[in-house]
């Protein structure tokens, strides 16, 4: 067995790559995180968040590379690195059919803990997550929200020092959604590793100390939440339609006209990723008036995560083969 | 937050407490599945109808019977509760819960196996009970008998769990699957017929279901006729579940290829 060693990352990804079949879900991501981080994982749908989790809990295999928590590797020390993991998955999946506690104790007694730690333990987890109340309730009878404190308090029975969280807020309304957050702010305190996927940029902002982007099975971007934040609001876009179509040169003169990224043809419109957007309107009627066009319709689109991925994304091209 | 951390280095759990984490499995799987109707169907009420079905009418003492109804339970509810429960978990996800946490493949299996031994050691001395109460049955030796419904359903489970890796994650197509295998089975373990009272190719056949040890020996443990006596019988029936174990181990540690 291992010793830990201080500066051995929480968690690590080398080269890691899951394959399905002809489709690719992870495709040789490489990352780390270090003890005490959170760290967010934030994607469109399909990018490969689960599948990443998943590798790292040796519950799929991986087709390449290696994922390590504290420097064990997943296939190969599967069980030790499971007794010191949490996972709170994409679904609720409790066991329905018996109530709360019941399925906190049969969860800490998966992890070998004795029954009188077993008792104790139910205990503080239902006061923290406030299923008191619910505690002899059947766990198929709670709300989807309390479901989702249930799995929350299920995957940090044993003290784990990592914990992984899918979507831990998809699909809850505000409130609960709040509370949850709160919930996991106060578990940072005690120097666990959090690996947290989201699509939603403002939880992976308000929770996470660093983010990585992951597109396609690819990560895009590993940064702080402000530099990220940073980027987005460089992606912020205008939408311009003028009576006629522009040709390559005009598209390509439009742009070098002002602080225009990027040109994006659309139907019958064109995007147009700039930093500063008044500054882009002005160029944007100066170009118009100059070329004889006349513009038909005009709106400033607040940047979307999916602006941010096309930023992300393509970078260096500046020319719309991304419609 | 109350809960502290136990920091250090993660360690392997020990054989005594995996046997713990299979019989939390186990228990945990009485409380959910023990009392679903699909359970009671398929584990009781099918072997009884079936039974009836192909006997009564017959012009037998009714003790002669009990050894084939009590085997029929036997492999019935010792077979269902797996096929039953893993699929339904699988289809719930709450099986990958199992996954999460560090439990080995064979502890798992282990935990499947006992809740489904439990289910039919009860459900096979129900049989038992009302033979010897009200039909006349005579216990002439209790080790055989013991041996029989516990080793017989020791290691006829394992035949359950094993079925319950393959097909779907549908309960229903796993029952169907299930029930293909265990129907023809039932004609050739010498439930109905005795098996030296078979004709000769049937007889070889039924050396290959291990339905057919469990049998012998608690015809045996009921004072009538056995085939292959008691230490043939025991001995086999214990192959037969280590192998049908070690198959569900090998079974179970490929999930993790595919997806
Ligand atoms: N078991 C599987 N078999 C085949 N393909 C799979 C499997 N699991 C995932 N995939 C595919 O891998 C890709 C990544 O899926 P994954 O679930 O990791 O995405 P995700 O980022 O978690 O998406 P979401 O936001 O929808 O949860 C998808 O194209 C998905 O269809
Ligand atoms: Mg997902």
């Amino acid at each position: 067995m291992r010793e830990k060693e201080s500066g051995t990352p929480a968690l690590e990804a080398l080269n890691l790559t899951k394959r399905f079949g002809s489709v690719t879900a992870v495709d040789g991501i490489s990352f780390s995180v270090e003890e005490g981080e959170i760290f967010g994982f934030l994607g469109p749908n399909g990018a490969g968040k689960t599948t990443t989790i998943r590798l790292f809990l040796n519950l799929t295999r991986p087709s390449s590379g290696e994922a390590r928590v504290f420097g064990l590797d997943s296939v190969r020390n599967s069980i030790e690195v499971k007794s010191i993991v949490g996972i709170v998955p994409d679904v609720s999946n409790v066991f329905s059919e018996i109530s709360t506690t019941a399925n906190i104790l049969f969860t800490a007694s998966l992890y070998g803990i004795g029954r009188k730690e077993r008792m104790s333990r139910m205990q503080d987890l239902l006061e923290t997550m406030g299923l008191s109340e619910y505690s002899e309730k059947k766990a198929g009878q709670l709300s989807y929200g309390l479901k989702r404190r249930l799995a929350i308090a299920m995957s940090i029975v044993h003290s784990p020092r990592v914990v992984f969280l899918d979507e831990p807020t998809s699909g809850l309304d505000v409130s609960s959604s709040r509370e949850i957050r709160e919930l996991l702010r106060n578990l940072k305190y005690h120097g666990t590793t959090f690996f947290l996927t989201t699509h939603n940029m403002e939880e992976a902002n308000e929770l996470c100390n660093r983010i990585a982007v992951i597109d396609r099975g690819r990560i895009i971007a590993v940064d702080t939440p402000e530099r990220l934040r940073r980027e987005a609001t460089e992606a912020q876009v205008i939408q311009v339609e003028f009576n006629r179509v522009l040709d390559e040169n005009e598209q390509r003169q439009l742009v070098s006209l002002g602080p225009f990224h990027k040109i994006v043809p659309m139907k019958d419109s064109y995007k147009l990723f700039t930093g500063d957007p008044e500054e882009a309107i002005e160029c944007v009627f100066h170009f118009a008036f100059s070329n004889d066009l006349r513009i038909c319709g005009l709106n400033t689109l607040k940047p979307t995560l999916e602006d941010v991925f096309v930023k992300l994304t393509d970078r260096e091209a500046s020319f719309g083969s991304h419609a | 937050m109350e809960v502290t951390l136990d920091a250090g280095v993660p360690q392997k759990p020990g054989v005594l407490s995996e046997l713990m984490k299979s019989f939390s499995i186990a228990i945990k799987d009485m409380k959910i599945y023990y009392f679903k109707p699909a359970i009671l169907i398929f584990g009781i009420l099918f072997p009884v109808a079936i039974f009836f079905a192909f006997t009564v009418g017959r012009n037998v003492d009714a003790s002669a019977l009990f050894p084939g109804l009590i085997a029929l339970t036997l492999f019935f509810s010792t077979t269902t509760v797996g096929p039953f429960s893993m699929p339904w978990e699988r289809l719930n996800r709450t099986f990958e819960r199992i996954l999460f946490a560090p439990v080995s493949v064979s502890a798992l299996a282990l935990g499947k196996t006992i809740s489904a031994v439990v289910f039919g050691l009860i459900m096979s001395v129900v049989p038992l009970l009302l033979g010897i109460l009200f039909f006349g049955s005579r216990v002439s030796n209790a080790w055989v008998l013991f041996l029989g419904i516990f080793i017989g359903n020791a290691s006829i489970a394992n035949m359950g769990t094993l079925i319950s890796t393959f097909g779907s994650k549908q309960p229903q197509n796993v029952m169907l699957l299930l029930n293909l295998i265990r129907l023809p089975m039932m004609f050739m373990s010498g439930i109905f017929v005795p098996i030296f009272e078979l004709p000769h190719w049937a007889r070889i056949v039924s050396w290959f279901s291990p339905v057919s040890y469990a049998t012998d020996l608690i015809r045996c443990g009921l004072g009538f006729k056995d085939y292959f006596g008691p230490l043939i019988s025991s001995l086999v029936l214990i192959a037969f579940g280590v192998l049908l174990f070690l198959a569900c181990v090998l079974r179970m540690t490929a999930w993790n290829r595919g997806d």
